[in-house]
């Protein structure tokens, strides 16, 4: 049940990182500028960068216990 | 007192789908000549009153004292969550989960200019769906809380600075040797002992939780209501902002909130089975009957405190 619960917040974690990632991209193409603003790109930067690594914490929790999923208690 | 919080519970699910019912019969009429997406919007506006007034009467009877609900068991474990509590965690989790990659791709969509393979209506309408789900559990979770009289999850009054002393434990040392003088918290008194709920989850996690919900809530119930009242152009603007920046937070504090329950097991099993095993197999006492709070967060340690 544990590694199953991991694998699922690690698929949320990979969702989120190509979210993130769509976030970082938009802030510095030009039609942002254009159609936003450079507030908006801004919080693009802003708000992918903070879920990217949120996301990486995400990732690690998971990693490290789908891989201790067999040692219990130390949760 | 039960039975008439059920017979309100019964009247207030009747009126919910004798106005829902009505209200998308107004909207099949074809009455009015609004587009798909407009007329979703009408009938989550219209709806917003008996979806609040569902979740105010679930929350009456979840708080109702029960006969059968003990704090502790046998065994030692803790009741951390009631049956209400874990039925409203998981409807609020469907909600997050219709109304959160709809709303990304609203947002996204506009920015990229890309266009999805359903409809946006559908996609708005599905918005409508989630955010109503969400609607009714911060309904029933504020009456649920006023009528429980539950408040194990806020930091009682006059306790802050204790609270910020057991925080600086249960954070890894790197930040809180570095945040500890900011918020000018006294290394040198003993750490109080945490409840049933860990000082992270006090102090950091359900004031911010409730500060995005709230923000996520009323920018939400303004867009919602821009078609139907006329409202200044900036004013919708920096709603609509502030509502994107609600969302951004919400993405940030779900990878939270799974980040730090993922490393505590326990916590995972509780948000299902409602109870926290005692810290040992043989505890006779539970942690939260101890005079000096508890130490029911002990089994609680995760790999970065």
């Amino acid at each position: 049940m544990r590694r199953l619960a991991a694998l699922l917040a690690l698929m949320w974690a990979l969702a989120n990182a190509a979210l993130s990632y769509f976030f970082v991209t938009s802030a510095f193409v030009a039609k942002t500028a254009a159609k936003e603003g450079l507030l908006a790109q801004l919080s693009l930067l802003v708000g992918g960068v903070l879920i990217a690594g949120f996301a990486i914490l995400l990732a690690r929790e998971c990693v490290r216990m789908m891989t201790s999923a067999g040692a219990s208690g130390n949760a | 007192m039960r039975t008439v919080t059920w017979l309100l519970v019964l009247a207030g699910v009747g009126i919910a789908v004798a106005g829902i019912a009505a209200i998308l019969g107004q909207a099949a009429s074809g009455a009015q000549p609004w587009s798909n997406e407009l007329s979703d919007n009408f009938v989550f506006i219209k709806a917003i009153p008996f979806v609040l007034g569902l979740g105010v009467v679930v929350g009456l009877l979840g708080g109702t004292p029960s006969r059968g609900a003990h704090a502790t068991r046998t065994d030692g474990a803790v009741r951390r969550f009631s049956r209400t509590s874990i039925f409203l965690h998981w409807v609020i989790t469907l909600g997050f989960l219709l109304a959160l990659p709809t709303g990304v791709w609203q947002y996204l969509g506009g920015i990229l200019d890309v266009n999805a393979p359903l409809p946006l209506y559908l996609i708005y309408r599905v918005h409508y769906i989630g955010a109503s789900v969400i609607l009714f559990s911060l309904a029933a979770y504020v009456s649920y809380g006023w009528m429980s009289r539950d408040r194990s999850l806020l930091v009682p009054l006059g306790q802050w600075r204790s609270h910020l002393r057991g925080l600086m434990d249960e954070l890894p040392r790197a930040i809180s040797s570095r945040i500890a003088g900011l918020l000018r918290v006294n290394m040198r008194e003993a750490a109080p002992r945490a409840g049933t709920f860990t000082f992270y989850e006090k102090v950091v996690s359900f004031p911010s939780w409730t500060f995005v919900l709230v923000l996520i809530t009323v920018t939400g119930l303004v867009k919602a209501a821009r078609f139907g009242v006329e409202l200044p152009g900036l004013f919708v603007y920096f709603n609509s902002t502030l509502h994107v920046t609600a969302m951004v937070l919400i993405v940030v504090k779900v990878l939270d909130h799974l980040r730090y329950t993922v490393a505590r097991w326990p916590m995972m099993v509780a948000m299902v089975t409602g109870w926290l095993p005692a810290r040992r197999p043989d505890a006779r006492r539970a942690p939260a009957a101890e005079s000096t709070g508890s130490n029911a967060a002990g089994v609680l340690r995760g790999s970065d405190s």
